[in-house]
């Protein structure tokens, strides 16, 4: 009797509790965000993701996982129209990918609305197929470019240069960042003239990037010809190397993580550094180097540009709650939202936000990041690209354990990105 | 009757799900190596195309080759380390006990925290490697930047990892011999080497095909420690086939031609595994 009357008990307190949780539960939407984990989404997740529940009353949930496990998951999601996620946070290099295979919602259809606050070369990125340059192979080049996300945080490569080396103004060619490198430098000390990044891939790419491009070089020519094997190229890659004796012994295996701690310790004069670093240079627990090191447009030979690398948002083509979505995209680009953000610290995609007074006043190295960012240009617009660049980056390294070879090494890198360009349909010629 | 009916019953959930994990997705895979797979597009049955394309793609090869003297030489050493181990702590010891548990230690570990440490110690600048190399010759060695040395350090990672891993099955296994046949040879005089190799080895030798077998398969699939120390480089030197159907799949997105790579990663990994399984038993 005592048994049966405890079970009897349990059983209704079990029930009561499970109506009780259930009558608990939040009823209002849920908005999923998956998305890589990058300290510059801090600001974004930490402040106004609440600041988005609390005035909208839409819920928000932030999944993430390391780089190359979230691209899993959202080409999972994606092409399996699962309906996981309800935004997509991506790096720039994936909207070609994304919005090719149609994982990404029409935002133009949905009825998002641009203005003219917005900066141009950030919100291009969102665009498919691209409003400018070359067309994948089977993309009609009369389509009309549609807006499939938004910039979410902008970044891009700066110049991060000693002021107590250089002085208040910044190296304004790559032959001061070389004179520099070459008087200064002390190995022994280890006091470094560069650093950069020589991991095979996307990371040696990403440095060289910029150079190939100043020294007027380009990756791809009419028909997607391969031109990372001309002469400017060429001349980019040599003085690249040239750099090798005035940087820290075993570049050829640096990623950004060790390329900005070499500079945060005090050990080099000059990077070009994703912006994402700009904070930590004044953070006297992570920095040796507080208030000494300047930010600039990356110097210029021939020409003067900067590589863009934006986080970008988009709605998943299958997401559950696309109108919440879009709400959050609108707000968060709202200008007067973008201004606080910019002064919280994060890095916008609007004009008016840097241009606020106070914002530049907390975050030094916003006029420099406009600056990157009007002449800013991104990795060319296909969703190949990663291929190419993982063939040019691996002998990019090559080149880099030769301390030489630069023409051999592009023309190698050449033959085999132009047989698979071809391979995957493109004219290549 | 009854009877067979409840076991199928009763077995039905696990072979089912057996069934959906396992056999499913390697049909799929299958069935994916046959076909042009890019994202967005449907997926177009190819036959053997893909595969024809693996013959000329000499970067495939030369992965399967460093993937070969990857598995090849972490396992041989580890196998010899591990059973030297077993050997030396298979006797009870003051603090046998600890120092058994302590030499696991490196197994515990993720595998990606165990690359990140590695990497540390790698370091040309500040690592440790390169100090006591600079301590002793005068220079110092960017290890992980060098075509000869990468190979050879991530094996050394491996090794660290692992090799309690062999201690452990081949301890249990020496401790599970029957004492008879060791306490015959003792009484008739024999030696300790005389012991371990007409004794020991061919007593252990089904225990050593299983521990080799599993670490060896493990071996041929490495993945993270090479993503994290180097990403296949400096050039291709630690390029495994792993980490090259990965990037051919998720960063590339040709599943068709990834899903290839795979099928015949596991063709090699089986015919590894009935040479060496051959091997053993050929050897009874």
């Amino acid at each position: 009797m005592i048994r049966r009357q405890f079970l009897r008990d349990s059983l209704g307190a079990a029930t009561a509790t499970a109506l009780a949780g259930c009558g608990n539960k939040d009823q209002r939407v849920q908005l999923t965000f998956g998305s890589y984990a990058d300290p510059g989404l801090d600001i974004l997740k930490d402040e106004f993701l609440p600041e988005f529940e609390k005035t909208t009353g839409i819920g928000t949930e932030w999944v993430e996982a390391d780089f190359s496990g979230w691209l899993q998951k959202a080409l999972n999601d994606g092409e399996t129209k699962a309906g996981a996620f309800d935004i997509y946070v991506m790096d720039d290099l994936w909207v070609p990918r994304f919005a090719g295979a149609r994982y990404l919602a029409n935002l133009d259809e949905l009825g998002f609305q641009t203005d003219e606050d917005f900066l141009t070369p950030a919100l291009d990125l969102g665009y498919w197929p691209p409003k400018t340059g070359l067309r994948q192979p089977g993309i009609d080049p009369k389509a009309k470019p549609i807006l499939y996300s938004l910039p979410l945080v902008s970044d891009v490569q700066l110049l991060f240069y000693r002021r107590d080396i250089f002085g208040d103004s910044p190296p304004s060619t790559w032959d001061d960042i070389s004179r520099v490198a070459r008087q200064k430098s002390n190995p022994a000390k280890r006091q470094y003239g560069w650093v950069t990044r020589g991991v095979k891939g996307n990371p040696i790419m990403n440095s060289f990037f910029v150079l190939l491009h100043d020294f007027g070089g380009t990756e791809f020519g009419e028909n997607w010809k391969v031109t990372f094997n001309s002469p400017q190229a060429v001349e980019a890659l040599e003085f690249y190397l040239s750099l090798l004796p005035y940087e820290p012994e075993g570049i050829a295996e640096f990623d950004s993580d060790q390329e900005g701690e070499t500079l945060l310790q005090g050990n080099a004069f000059a990077a070009t550094i994703w912006t994402g670093w700009c904070r930590q240079t004044d953070d006297p627990i992570r920095s040796r180097v507080v208030n000494k090191i300047g930010f600039a447009v990356p110097p210029r030979k021939v020409n003067r540009v900067a590589k863009l690398g934006l986080f970008m948002a988009g709605i998943a083509a299958a997401a559950p709650h696309k109108t919440e979505a879009l709400e959050f995209l609108k707000w968060f680009s709202r200008s007067d939202i973008q201004i606080r953000f910019a002064r919280a610290g994060g890095i916008p995609f609007k004009m008016s936000a840097f241009k606020d007074q106070e914002a530049r006043r907390s975050s030094r190295w916003l006029d420099a990041i406009l600056g990157a960012m009007t002449l800013g240009i991104p990795s060319p617009r296909t969703s190949d690209w990663s291929k190419v660049e993982d063939i040019l980056g691996t002998e990019l390294n090559r080149a880099l354990l030769d301390k030489g070879n630069a023409r051999q090494h592009l023309d190698a890198a050449a033959a085999e990105a132009t047989a698979f360009l071809k391979s995957a349909g493109y004219h290549a010629d | 009757m009854r009877t067979k009916c409840l076991a199928w019953t009763l077995i039905a959930p696990t072979a089912l799900f057996v069934l959906a994990m396992t056999v499913l997705p390697l049909g799929y895979s299958l069935v994916t190596s046959f076909e042009e797979f890019r994202l967005g597009r449907p997926p177009v049955f190819t036959g053997l195309q893909n595969f024809h394309k693996l013959l000329q793609d000499t970067n495939f090869h030369s992965s399967l080759v460093t993937t070969l003297i990857f598995s090849v030489v972490a396992t041989g050493v580890e196998f010899v380390l591990g059973l030297a181990l077993a050997l030396l702590l298979k006797e009870e010891f003051p603090f046998h006990g600890v120092i058994r548990s302590s030499l696991i230690i490196p197994m515990v570990i993720a595998p990606v925290v165990v690359g990140i440490i590695w990497r540390l110690l790698y370091n040309a600048d500040v690592g440790l490697f390169s100090f006591v190399m600079q301590a002793l010759t005068g220079e110092s060695v960017s290890v992980l930047s060098s075509t000869v040395l990468a190979l050879p350090a991530l094996i050394l990672v491996d090794i660290w990892e692992w090799t309690p891993f062999m201690f452990l099955i081949l301890l249990a296994g020496i401790q599970s011999l029957p004492q008879e046949p060791f306490e015959a040879a003792r009484v008739d005089g024999a030696s300790s080497w005389n012991v371990f190799v007409h004794l020991t080895l061919p007593m252990l030798r089904p225990v050593i095909l299983v521990a080799v077998l599993i670490r060896a398969l493990d071996a041929f699939t490495v993945f993270d420690q090479v993503f994290v120390l180097t990403q296949g480089g400096p050039g291709t030197a630690t390029e495994v086939a792993t980490l090259m159907i990965y990037k051919t799949a998720f960063r590339f997105s040709q599943f068709g031609y990834g899903a290839a790579m795979a099928v015949a990663l596991g063709v090699l990994v089986a015919c590894f595994s009935t040479a060496v399984t051959r091997a053993f038993r050929g050897s009874v």
